[in-house]
């Protein structure tokens, strides 16, 4: 028989080496899907906004969080999959003698803004999360750090990473899910999760805040074309998720709730029709009550666009960016422009993205109840209110959104089990499997519940 | 210095020639065994002593003098306390030499109740041994014996056929045994044909299994097959069938009074029962069921309201457009379950001349299953055949053919594919399964109960159950070989070498599908895979007596085990092209990579051991064994496993103590090995997930063109060592009054260090997983066997066996800090876990909250939502122990004349499970505890405010009773409760097996040529489940029985009903 000594204990289906960017590809592929996608089990903001509501099934639109174990499926991939590879890619890249210095430092410096921007999903879900400690598979009990000192190092790599940035150089590479490479496009996206970044410390640190959106504001955005986004593929299983769950499914567990149906009945929004369909054997547009079980087929379910297989997943867009820079202009930061401008253009770019024209978005924007002078509110709700319409697509940034400026007023659903989550609690794997840094994170953020305020949630 | 001594021998009760008593010199190797006829001739040394065994028999040693005919006669012992019992490596010694805990099961035993798998029929049969079996058509079998060791490793028992070690693997998914949904394929053990069976030999403890050291933790299931004898040829021939029929205490009953829905949502305005649809054809205005809803706290039925129905919507239905009575189901969901029948037959020829022997066996068995279109067929040949080239060199060779075809297995778990999902957890009262059936097969379509509207007939959550059975199902076939070769040469009389290639081999192919029509995306998936296992032994056997008195036996050899496994598994992408075209081109989308596994590893080892023993009263056994194993780091792979046992008869010292029958103690010591999983060394990248213990997410490979990797969930570690298990026990065993009452106690205790497991870590580490050494788990336990014959005269005698287990396993450490192990996570919140200071598999979920009087406590706070319900604990509660307290087992064998009467009563006595069936059934209001009356005598499921609605007995959180009455709505009795409401004791007895055996007289037979007997049995198997806790359900019935021992304890999902199973069986032999 064989001699024991030819065995070399090494799987041959598995690779021992491979490409650095790769692994940052997958990164990529797993954020996009985390933060978007509406499986319920993973991410329940769309129920939380007040977006959707349930059908049959309405545990995770009550705050029902530990039953399917929900944001240990929202922190898992976020560490595991997206930081790790990219960490790991990070590695293999640094190590990787024969690349070009400027391309290397090209790539890396899009590693370190996809590790802020995930990191900052986290924060901002999780309040303090192991930081320092983590990503060491030697030390599987790492301390979490205090919320604000992982923002705080999050801006300084930030910026270090868009000084790293060479647009004459290549990135990259086709690799690049979201950018197909192109250093200059990276340029804008880190700029624009800076202006992001820095808008969420208005509450907390308003001089650090108008220091970063002043820096970030000239280099954002400046069209739809710059979005940070994912292009999904027609074939499983990189399909946009919400095509796995609306159609693929062949379920019907989501209708839109009266809390966004109706104002966008009231005010014309030329983008209802594609949000949702009308009820079945109608052409009317109802909204179902949000926490509570509603009729598939006396409701409006999510639209048509919605169920395109390859509608691209979006991570930062560039109405965010004007809805950022209107608010920016109403605290008195130095950006350009007024705040109704910037409010327009969000608004239009919103409309645009989701396949509606300009035309459209001038009869929309020239109606009182929508028009920034008239719309009702103070400047908080007029741009939380557009904004929230917005991001209909990105339920984590709309959720983060919500919570920050407090716009629109979201009414805690009847069957509710706890007031709307401002976080979400630790999984129950942390609790078990990392128990004393746990509790210690627990009393520092004032209890491990949804109540629980992020450091930057101050109002 | 030979001569030749013939004779014959007799059973001592019937004066018959008594075939396949063993003949041997004593203190060597010179043998012979019987013909049919009883006949023998040996030759043999001038001076010496025969021993004549056989088992069942007691022994007799006969002087070798000067006669050249040795006549004897051999009485039947009941208790076969010298019986010849095969050991590790398939050493054959007397029981009286023993110095560990080994049971022998007779041939007969195991195939007395004709079960298909021989496994299930040592249930309740052998103390220190746990079976785990299913009601599942063919589904798994799992043997623990003495306890779970490893935490992540495989506990199963190793099998040994002739000395080939045979998988007792599975190939479930791991969302199989964690109850998410799929196949139970079978345990590969299990195709071992009963009929060939000739003993099992059970070895538990270490010291018994030393020999075997990197896989012996686990205790070994020795069987020894049925070879030819010289003399004539032989046939017998079997012939067998039994019915099965559903056991109604372990299937739901459903209340009548309530229909469709979770409560009254629905209708334009969503606060009536019904719903109420635009569709232009129907009569406007009417009332439709909702169907889309799975549960059944809708409108209360009424004869008198005419409502749509699902089969009102269907064009082809004689119910079309028409309106039907508001009533509850008429044909409820035991209807889809039929009547099982089950065949087998079975011939056997054997036959041998002083040249050789030979047999040849053919078996086939046919299941049809309890679901329609379910059937297994099994077809079984076995050869055995041995030929003594010289006086001095004797070859045999072995060969097993099975081919198991497999149609239709039930889907298990939480999976669409296993129609209790909809029966036991979301299903409405008043879906009629004959109408279902109709539906079915009036067009071959998935007409469902539950479409998503009126307009839309597609399915929304569940298919119509007859659609799943007869379209969405599974084939399989495993071709399964396993045999040896084998050349003893004999250099003199005490010393022989023995040289053997023994093969483990199989070809297995699961097909699954997914039908266009079905809820979620129609698929074809294909898994193959091959597993081959070749062991070379070379064994040097010495057999000499050091002086009259002392005596030597000793073996030295070495054993090398190559392992090879393969499989590629492949699916279908984004659906089927054509419908009812199950094959990979017809997939919608390219495919996705099919996911490939290679497997090779390999172990040496060398060993020795030897026997001392003096004046066949003391025995003092040494083995030691050195392993080198491929799956652990080079250089830090090689370990000894060192063992030592001892025992003392002391009534040879009491020969003048009439009732004293038998007396021996023995005392042992023993370390043995778990080497660790292939390919756990070293780190590499994954392009497809490699998960454990989790759920299963698609495996993506790239981006359309764009190569994705990523690290593995589960780090490696380059310092794995293998797992020890240090055992030690102790025993006594008794006989008195002439061997008609006795008792063998055995005290034992483990200790199994330095586990390998993947122990779950924060994944904030970048792993889900990492492998380490560390941790102990240790068993301890007492087993007792007993026996009483109280009557036993010339035609009539009563037996009884008695055994009895308990097992106390505790996890005295995990890694360092770590005080929990997540075993895994189940549906429903609940998990399975190892935490330090308790037994191994703990279900932690949320529990009750008790007060200082340990009374539960109600949520007293109106503005909670689970106001009136009792008030959770957190999620890591402890809240079940799926470990029995005890196990046992009692057999009573009658026999008058040719008439024989066994039956076995099978307990367990303790350990709990959570029951996700009543967890989400009683959420969704189908059971009869849903309904009813109230402590006011009003519906329950009436408003509250007119007397209905109901109280949780319990106390408030200010300890006064609880008054707190709130609405019967979904979800009171089930999930809105702690998960430990629907935790419930595991135990049970079981009228296990009865059979009624009546053996044509001898007289009779022989007037009747060419027959050399005739048997007729009547059998059946699990009668009478005589007492339960779990509500329609066998407790037997979790999904334990998967996976490699560790999964699915305390967890019941989608459980199957119990079938009483009643069979005739004919024997002839010719």
């Amino acid at each position: 028989c064989k001699d024991l000594d030819e065995y070399d204990n090494l799987n041959p289906k598995a690779a021992t080496t491979v490409p650095g960017v790769s692994l940052v590809s997958n990164a990529q592929r797993v954020l996009a899907n985390t933060v978007n996608t509406p499986d319920y089990n993973i991410n329940p903001f769309r129920f939380y906004v007040q977006h959707w509501a349930a059908t049959t099934y309405p545990d995770e639109s009550q705050f029902i969080i530990e039953t399917r174990s929900v944001n240990r499926y929202f922190w898992d991939p976020l560490y595991r999959d997206v930081l790790s590879d990219l960490n790991e890619g990070k590695k293999v890249i640094t190590a990787d003698a024969v690349l070009d210095p400027k391309v290397k430092a090209n790539q890396l410096a899009a590693v370190e803004v996809l590790e802020v921007y995930a990191w900052s999903v986290l924060v901002n879900t999780f309040g303090d999360v192991p930081y320092t400690e983590a990503l060491n598979a030697d030390n599987v009990l790492p301390k979490f750090d205090d919320d604000a000192a992982i923002y705080a190092d999050l801006v300084t790599r930030l910026d270090k990473a868009i000084g790293m940035f060479d647009a004459s150089a290549a990135g990259l590479g086709t690799g690049d899910l979201y950018y197909n490479g192109n250093v200059a496009n990276w340029i804008k996206f880190a700029n624009s999760l800076k202006l992001r970044l820095g808008m969420n410390y208005a509450d907390v640190d308003p001089g650090k805040s108008k220091t970063m959106v002043e820096a970030a504001a000239p280099n954002v955005f400046t069209s739809n074309t710059d979005n940070a986004k994912i292009t999904y593929l027609a074939a499983l299983p990189n399909r946009n998720q919400l095509y796995e769950s609306l159609v693929q499914s062949g379920r019907a567990d989501f209708v839109g709730t009266t809390t966004l149906v109706d104002p966008m009945i009231a005010t014309n929004d030329p983008r209802l029709p594609i949000y949702f369909k009308p009820v079945a054997g109608s052409t009317n547009f109802k909204g179902g009550t949000a926490g509570a079980p509603n009729s598939a087929t006396n409701n409006s379910i999510p639209g048509a666009a919605l169920e395109n297989p390859t509608l691209p997943g979006m991570l930062l867009t560039y109405s965010e960016v004007e809805f950022l820079l209107a608010e920016a202009i109403e605290r008195g930061y130095a950006v350009s422009g007024t705040a109704s401008e910037h409010y327009n253009a969000g608004v239009t770019a919103s409309i645009l993205e989701w396949g509606g024209t300009a035309t459209e978005a001038t009869a929309y924007l020239a109606q009182p109840s929508v028009a920034y002078a008239t719309a009702a509110g103070d400047w908080k709700q007029k741009i939380g209110f557009q904004k929230w319409i917005s991001l209909y697509s990105q339920p984590t940034q709309a959720w983060t959104e919500w919570k920050r400026l407090d716009a629109p007023n979201l009414v805690k659903p009847a069957a509710a089990i706890s007031e709307i989550p401002l976080r979400l609690p630790y999984p129950t794997t942390e609790a078990n499997l990392n128990t004393t840094n746990y509790k210690a994170a627990s009393a520092a953020i004032g209890g491990d519940v949804v109540t629980s305020r992020i450091f930057w949630d101050k109002l | 210095q030979d001569k030749k001594i013939s004779g014959r021998v007799l059973d001592a009760a019937s004066n018959q020639g008594l075939p396949g008593v063993t003949v041997l010199v004593k203190g060597t190797s010179t043998g012979t065994a019987t013909d049919a006829e009883g006949n023998y001739s040996l030759n043999v040394p001038n001076t010496g002593t025969l021993v004549f065994s056989f088992i069942g028999y007691t022994s007799i040693e006969q002087p070798i003098g000067a006669s050249s005919t040795v006549n004897v006669s051999l009485a039947a012992d009941t208790r076969q306390l010298n019986e010849v019992v095969v050991t590790a490596l398939g050493v054959e010694r007397s029981r009286n030499s023993l110095p560990y805990a080994a049971t022998q099961v007779g041939g007969e035993e195991v195939t007395k109740a004709r079960n298909p798998n021989f496994l299930n029929s040592l249930s309740g049969k052998v103390s220190g041994v746990n079976i785990r079996q299913s009601n599942n058509l063919g589904g798994s079998t799992n043997v623990v014996i003495r306890g779970n060791k490893s935490l992540y490793n495989s506990n199963q028992a190793l099998f040994v056929v002739d000395g080939v070690p045979i998988s007792n693997a599975n190939t479930n998914q791991s969302d199989q045994y964690t109850g998410r949904g799929g196949y139970d394929y079978g345990n590969v053990g299990a195709d071992v044909n009963p009929d060939d069976i000739a003993s099992v030999s059970i070895l538990k403890g270490a010291a018994a299994t030393a020999l075997y050291g990197s896989r012996a933790s686990n205790g070994v299931i020795l069987i020894t097959t049925k070879k030819g004898k010289k003399g004539n040829v032989n046939v017998t021939l079997n012939t067998g069938s039994t019915m099965g029929f559903m056991d109604k205490s372990t299937f739901p009953k459903y209340q009548k009074e309530y229909g469709a829905g979770y409560g009254a949502y629905y209708g334009p305005n969503e606060d009536a029962y019904f719903e109420q649809f635009n569709r232009p054809d129907f009569e406007p205005g009417s009332l439709y069921v909702p169907f889309q809803q799975d549960a059944s706290y809708g409108a209360a039925f009424d004869p008198n309201l005419m409502v749509y129905h699902w089969n009102s919507l269907d064009p082809t239905s004689p119910t079309f457009a028409q309106k039907t009575p508001w009533v509850a189901a008429k044909n409820g969901p035991s209807y889809l379950y039929k009547n099982t029948v089950g065949f087998n037959n079975n011939i056997t020829i054997d036959g041998g001349s002083d040249a050789g022997t030979f047999k040849l066996g053919y078996t086939n068995t046919k299941d049809k299953g309890m679901l329609p279109n379910s059937q297994i067929n099994k077809n079984m040949v076995n050869f055995a055949g041995s030929l003594n080239l010289t006086p001095k060199l004797v070859t045999s060779a072995n060969i097993n053919f099975t081919k198991i075809d497999g149609l239709g297995r039930y889907g298990t778990g939480y999976d669409s594919w296993n129609p209790n999902q909809q029966f036991r957890q979301w299903f409405q009262t008043n879906v009629d399964l004959k109408e279902q059936k109709d539906a079915y097969f009036r067009n071959k379509q998935n007409i469902t109960w539950n479409p998503r509207s009126a307009t839309d007939l597609r399915p929304i959550y569940s298919d119509n159950p007859y659609w799943v059975r007869y379209e969405n199902y599974e084939n399989d076939e495993r071709f399964h070989y396993f045999g040896n070769i084998m050349a003893t040469y004999k250099f003199t009389e005490w010393f022989d070498v023995m040289g053997r290639v023994s093969l483990d081999s199989y070809d297995e192919l699961q097909e699954e599908r997914n039908a266009v029509g079905s809820t979620g995306t129609p698929f074809y998936s294909r898994f193959n895979r091959t597993a081959r296992e070749t062991n070379y032994d070379l064994i040097a056997n010495f057999n000499k007596n050091i002086t009259e008195d002392f005596t030597f036996k000793g073996l030295l050899g070495s054993n090398f085990r190559r392992h090879q496994i393969n499989s590629v598994f492949a699916q279908t992408n984004g659906g089927l092209v054509v419908p009812r075209i199950y094959s990979l081109s017809n997939s919608v989308n390219p495919l996705n990579p099919p996911f490939e596994n290679d497997q090779k590893y390999g172990v040496d080892g060398y060993f020795a051991s030897a026997t001392f023993g003096f004046k066949e009263m003391a025995f003092l056994d040494l083995t030691a064994r050195r392993d080198q194993s491929s799956t652990l780091p080079k250089g830090n792979n090689i370990y000894y496993y060192p063992s030592a046992a001892g025992s003392f008869v002391f009534s040879e010292l009491f020969k003048d103590t009439p009732w004293l029958s038998y007396g021996k103690a023995r005392v042992n010591y023993a370390e043995v090995g778990n080497d660790a999983a292939v390919y756990s060394v070293f780190n590499v990248y994954g392009k497809q997930d490699q998960e454990i213990n989790s759920s299963t997410r698609p495996s993506v490979g790239s981006f359309g063109s764009i190569p994705l990797f990523s690290l593995p969930n589960t780090r490696n570690n380059p310092n794995l060592k293998p797992e020890r298990t240090k055992s030690f026990e102790a025993g006594l065993e008794m006989s008195f009054l002439t061997n008609r009452v006795g008792f063998d106690v055995t005290y034992y205790k483990s200790n199994t260090v330095d586990q390998i497991i993947p122990i779950q870590v924060s994944t904030t580490s970048g792993f889900n997983f990492q492998y380490v050494n560390s941790g102990e788990v240790q068993n301890k336990g007492f087993e007792v066997t007993a026996f009483v014959n109280p009557i036993k005269n010339d035609n009539f005698s009563w037996t009884l066996n008695a055994n009895w287990t308990r097992n106390r396993n505790k996890i005295l450490a995990l890694a360092p800090g770590t005080e929990n192990l997540v075993i895994t996570t189940y549906q429903g919140g609940v998990s399975s876990n190892a935490s330090v200071g308790q037994p191994f598999g703990t279900i932690r979920g949320t529990g009750y909250t008790l007060n200082d009087r340990g009374e539960k406590v109600i949520d007293s706070n109106p503005a909670s939502a689970y106001y009136g319900l009792y008030k959770q604990s957190p999620s890591t509660t402890v809240i079940a122990d799926p470990n029995a307290s005890w196990i046992g087992g009692v057999s009573n064998t009658l026999e008058y004349k040719g008439i024989s009467l066994y039956f076995l009563l099978d307990v367990r006595h303790g350990g709990q499970l959570f029951n996700l069936d009543t967890y989400y059934g009683y959420g969704t209001g189908m059971y009869p505890i849903t309904a009813g009356n109230n402590d006011l005598g009003n519906p329950s499921r009436g408003p509250v405010g007119e007397g209905g609605g109901i109280i949780f007995p319990g106390v408030k959180e200010d300890g006064t009773p609880n008054d707190i009455r709130i609405a019967n709505t979904e979800g009171v009795y089930g999930y809105n409760q702690p998960r430990q409401m629907h935790v419930y004791d595991a135990g049970f007895i079981k009228l296990r097996e009865a059979t009624l055996t009546y053996s044509l007289p001898a007289a009779f037979i022989n007037r009747i040529k060419p027959f050399k007997g005739i048997d007729l049995s009547l059998t059946g198997r699990n009668l009478w489940i005589i007492k339960k806790h779990v509500p329609y359900a066998d407790p037997e019935d979790n999904l334990g029985a998967g996976g490699n021992g560790n999964y699915g304890l305390g967890y019941m999902s989608g459980s199957y009903p119990t079938y009483r199973n009643v069979g005739v069986n004919l024997r002839f032999r010719f």
